[in-house]
């Protein structure tokens, strides 16, 4: 019989928003220029300051999901990430799925990333302070061919420091 | 570009990625910070989690996708939303396109609305992130589309 991983510590977390976290630092140029260099995608808004600033953002600007990405290992965490490199589970995220959300208590060793649905308001600007909340919409389980996997389905709203609106996303997380 | 310079059934110029190589997925990996060691790690990728090589993440592969629409919106229009599901796998050695195509369109308020099909196929032809995208144009002769975008001007 398949293990139901939906239990009551699961169910707990459902529903409730996170409060708004922001990121440890402003957007920087340094992050900006490896990210748009990563994606290979060359426009201009994201490097070319005068022709940033004539333009209708009025400034560089980051890709439009680049917020989704902003939230880092914090410079004050003394906790090495790596150090559970030795567990043969560690997945690289240790089911921290988002900064202000609890862990997802599903003992599934594999996780991937199954999709986004977003909406864009603007763009992160370069000294922008990015802010964020969260909350689990839904977790669910579903039975496939190798086994059972939990859908994580976690809402997000993005913004900058000073409010102004950035992106909603909702992201689909699959454990297995 | 205006709404009415398009039609459903309008193609929007590709763009291609690739060959990618492990070096992509490291440089997008180092630049995020995601440690996840099924995008560097192929002993973990192939023995611990059953895939068939590390995997190009779905993270970069959704930044494909948006530049080939706004790279066609230029900046008259407006990306509003986008969605699409990691359906099949990347991974080093392939070669990934992404296309879009009208389906639909209307105007909303003093502006257009356009529905796109839109996703990332590689080199095998296999559909590997299906989605859709909506975008905002300005009518011709009206208005440009706000910035910051706000969905009340639609309405």
């Amino acid at each position: 019989m398949t293990r139901n991983y939906i239990d009551a510590a699961v169910k707990a977390i459902i529903g409730p928003w996170s409060e708004w976290i922001e990121a440890e630092h402003p957007l920087e140029s340094s992050e900006l220029r490896r990210f748009h260099q990563a994606t290979i995608d060359p426009a201009r808004r994201y490097w070319d300051r005068a022709y940033a600033e004539r333009s209708r953002y009025g400034g560089l600007v980051a890709p439009p999901a680049l917020p989704v990405h902003a939230f880092r290992r914090l410079s004050s965490s003394l906790e090495d990430p790596f150090d559970d490199r030795v567990d043969p589970e560690f997945d690289g995220s240790g089911r921290y799925m988002r900064p202000g959300l609890p862990k997802v208590p599903v003992p599934l060793a594999g996780i991937l990333n199954g999709g986004y649905e977003y909406e864009f308001f603007s763009y992160a600007r370069v000294g922008d302070r990015i802010r964020c909340r969260s909350c689990y919409r839904d977790i669910v389980q579903k039975d496939a061919k190798r086994g059972p996997m939990v859908l994580v389905i976690i809402e997000d709203e993005y913004a900058t420091g000073d409010g102004r609106p950035l992106l909603r996303s909702v992201n689909t997380q699959i454990m297995r | 570009m205006h709404y009415e310079d398009i039609e459903v059934g309008f193609e929007i110029p590709t763009i291609s990625k690739g060959p990618l190589s492990t070096a992509h997925v490291v440089r997008w990996s180092a630049a995020m910070e995601n440690w996840a060691p099924i995008h560097y790690d192929w002993r973990y990728a192939t023995e611990h989690d059953g895939l068939p090589d590390v995997l190009v993440n779905g993270s970069w592969k959704q930044h494909v996708l948006i530049q080939c629409v706004n790279d066609w919106l230029g900046e008259s229009g407006w990306l509003w939303r986008t969605s699409f599901q990691y359906r099949g796998m990347t991974v080093p050695g392939d070669t990934l396109t992404a296309w879009g195509r009208v389906t639909a369109q209307r105007p909303a308020g003093r502006y257009g609305v356009v529905e796109l099909e839109i996703g990332l196929r590689d080199q095998k032809g296999v559909e590997t992130t299906p989605g859709k995208a909506t975008v905002v144009l300005p009518m011709r002769g009206g208005p440009a589309v706000p910035y910051p975008f706000d969905p009340a001007v639609l309405d």
